[in-house]
């Protein structure tokens, strides 16, 4: 693998900021790290980066073990949340810092830094200085930093956290082009999951500096491993019962008095209290009949919320006691507030995990 | 109370006093420097004859070279020991930073009268050093005793603390977080010095290298105790004449020469000064 984490931890004091991380990265992989604040996200970038320390544990990069290498040496580059673009120095310069640095030639350097303000239409703004730049053109002033040195990773911590929706829409697919083009591993860290969705070949989901999990991402989001996975990851709802039977087809779990069936068991036991995430868009709704189904339960829908081609249905559930939520897409039978209905949705459409580790 | 009348009230204190204690002074300065003073009575007779005998006679001349010499050579001295001290804190003082910050300001608390005689006594020539030195046979270093290298240590001393507060405050404004950028960029700890804490700091060390020339220039107490017979300076020479001499009319011309020389220096530094290129932003957002 071209970049390897092996046993990284890093204390402060009485913090564990990251806890025993093992990752492997390969040559061409767009990489993110996916966790709440204060997951450990940024430390684990600053340690790749050499800004920091490891506590203990090796990083190689390229092969090389390059723990004790200070940040110069390291052959990367960072495009940081908070910009950090050279103030006294124009947007030009800036582009070329990391060029200068490399020494090379006038040309490549102009080249290069022509290629970037090319790629990110930044054209016509190469003498302003950062503050004479709207945060959306100073964010891609910092990338095309990261970009133009051709680095052997570029790390990315949170790089598209000040823009607005439609912008940053915009860039993440720009950004996994040039990733493509330049053939280098991005590490790029976010709590957004619809950012790491949309990027990644992998996800590293973070938790109180663990990895909970390092997977494809459609195994993040298909098959999430623990529960703070199925918790953080996609929208869903979450029931807490307990196993009432275990067969070869799955369990049956009692919630309330409602009696639904999953079937995948992860190995439960009869008695064992769990917790049942069901994604939202993973719950159907039909009108009311007397027919019998199996997992489903009378609703009435409690609120609408609009989001472009999808309606959000806020469903209360008396017999659950609980609130759960159906995203349909809104070329459906449109229901509307007030009304009741059945929710239902097959039987592995649940994931279910043993209580005591719930997030 | 209205936005107008805050900003008048705002604006408007702040200016009256500066007419009142600055510009003032400076018209009365400038106008007695333009009479003449004849055997400690003042004529009120307009003449620029003070000015030709600042300009032309050798010794006032001689003492505004030397001065010039002597303040740049100590603010630039007390500049670059001034950023490796402050330099120092910033980057190894810890939780002590503000404590040791502040330790340099310590001696101003004895008045600048008591810190040069206390100098006196280390340099002089039954002082500290040289009473020592000759009490082990050595001889004494003559060059410290009542010379102009005494004297410009006694400023050296007086100023220091000054250019250690200045660019310790301007560093404190610098955002560390551009060296981690700089260097993750590829540059060394040397080049992301040169790159980006030197420039980005440099109003700071111009306002402490201003800030130890001007009162140097000015000096009257370090030469007097410090300098001996050699080592008038212009401040000192000035200060005499509204003292034992009596010739204040040619005191002030000596004060107007140097007012329009500090500002020109200024004038001169600040226009071959491109505020961008420190990432000064005292002038905010634009
Ligand atoms: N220098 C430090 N000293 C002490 N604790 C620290 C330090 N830096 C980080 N921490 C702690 O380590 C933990 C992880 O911090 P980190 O900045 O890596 O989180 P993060 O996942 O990047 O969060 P965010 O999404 O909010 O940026 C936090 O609990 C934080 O308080
Ligand atoms: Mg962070």
């Amino acid at each position: 693998m071209y970049i390897s984490l092996e046993g990284i931890s890093k204390r402060y004091a009485a913090v564990t900021a990251v806890d025993e991380v093992d990752i492997a990265i390969g040559k061409t992989e767009f990489v993110s790290l996916l966790g709440p604040s204060g997951s450990g996200k940024t430390t684990l970038l600053r340690i790749i980066a050499g800004l920091e320390r490891p506590t203990t544990g090796r990083v190689l990069i390229d092969g090389v073990d390059v723990t004790d290498l200070p940040p110069h040496k390291r052959g990367i580059a960072m495009v940081f949340q908070e910009f950090l673009l050279f103030p006294h120095r124009t947007v030009r310069e800036n582009l070329a810092f990391p060029l200068r640095m490399q020494q090379l030639s006038k040309e490549e350097i102009a080249s290069r830094v022509a290629w970037a303000a090319g790629i990110l239409s930044l054209e016509g703004l190469e003498d302003r200085y950062p503050n004479q730049l709207s945060g959306g053109q100073q964010q891609r002033v910092a990338l095309g930093r990261g970009l133009v040195a051709h680095p052997k990773v570029l790390l990315l911590d949170e790089p598209l956290a000040n823009l607005d929706r439609e912008l940053r829409q915009e860039m993440e697919v720009e950004i996994r082009r040039y990733q493509m083009q330049l053939g280098i591993p991005f590490i790029y860290v976010t709590h957004n999951q619809e950012e790491a969705m949309s990027m990644s070949d992998r996800i590293a989901v973070v938790s109180k500096g663990r990895i909970e999990d390092f997977a494809e991402r459609s195994e993040v989001y298909d098959h999430p491993k623990t529960a703070f996975i199925a918790q953080f990851v996609g929208r869903s709802s979450h029931f807490n019962g307990t196993v009432s039977a275990v067969s070869s087809e799955g369990a049956s779990v009692d919630i309330s008095g409602v009696k639904l069936h999953v079937s995948r068991n992860a190995n439960l036991k009869a008695g064992q209290r769990v917790v049942v995430f069901v994604k939202n868009e993973k719950v159907q709704l039909e009108a009311r009949t007397d027919t019998a189904r199996a997992n489903s339960i009378d609703c009435r829908i409690k609120d609408i919320i609009l989001r472009g081609a999808y309606a959000e249905y806020i469903l209360d559930a008396p017999a659950l006691g609980a609130e759960l939520v159906a995203t349909r897409p809104r070329s459906e039978t449109v229901f509307t507030a007030g009304q009741e209905v059945r929710a239902f949705w097959s039987g592995d459409a649940p994931d279910i995990f043993p209580a005591d580790k719930a997030a | 109370m209205t936005h107008k009348t805050k900003a008048v009230l705002l604006l408007g204190i702040p200016t009256a006093y500066l007419v009142l204690l600055f510009i003032l002074p400076i018209i009365s300065l400038i106008v007695l420097s333009f009479w003449k003073t004849e055997s400690y009575h003042l004529v009120y007779e307009w003449n620029i004859q003070n000015y030709v005998t600042v300009l032309t006679e050798g010794a006032y001349l001689t003492f505004l070279i030397r001065s010039i010499v002597v303040s740049v050579i100590v603010s630039v001295l007390a500049t670059a020991i001034g950023w490796i001290a402050a330099y120092a804190i910033w980057t190894y003082g810890g939780r002590f930073r503000l404590l040791l910050a502040l330790a340099f300001a310590v001696p101003f608390f004895t008045g600048e009268v008591l810190r040069v005689i206390a100098l006196q006594g280390l340099l002089g020539p039954v002082g500290l050093i040289n009473g020592t030195l000759m009490k082990w046979g050595f001889a004494p270093v003559r060059a410290l005793m009542y010379s102009n290298v005494a004297s410009g240590i006694g400023l050296f001393y007086l100023y220091l603390p000054i250019a250690v507060t200045v660019i310790y405050l301007s560093l404190l404004n610098l955002d560390r977080r551009l060296i981690d950028a700089a260097k993750i960029f590829g540059a060394g700890g040397f080049r992301s010095f040169i790159e980006i804490t030197f420039p980005l700091n440099l109003v700071g060390t111009l306002i402490a290298f201003a800030l130890c020339f001007i009162p140097c220039m000015s000096a009257t107490l370090s030469p007097r105790f410090l300098g001996g017979p050699n080592g008038t300076l212009y401040g000192m020479a000035m200060a005499q004449q509204f003292g034992e001499s009596g010739t204040w009319a040619l005191g002030a011309a000596m004060g107007v020469i140097l007012f329009l020389f500090s500002l020109l220096a200024v004038v001169l530094i600040a226009s071959c000064l491109d505020l961008r290129r420190t990432g000064f932003t005292g002038f905010g957002r634009n």
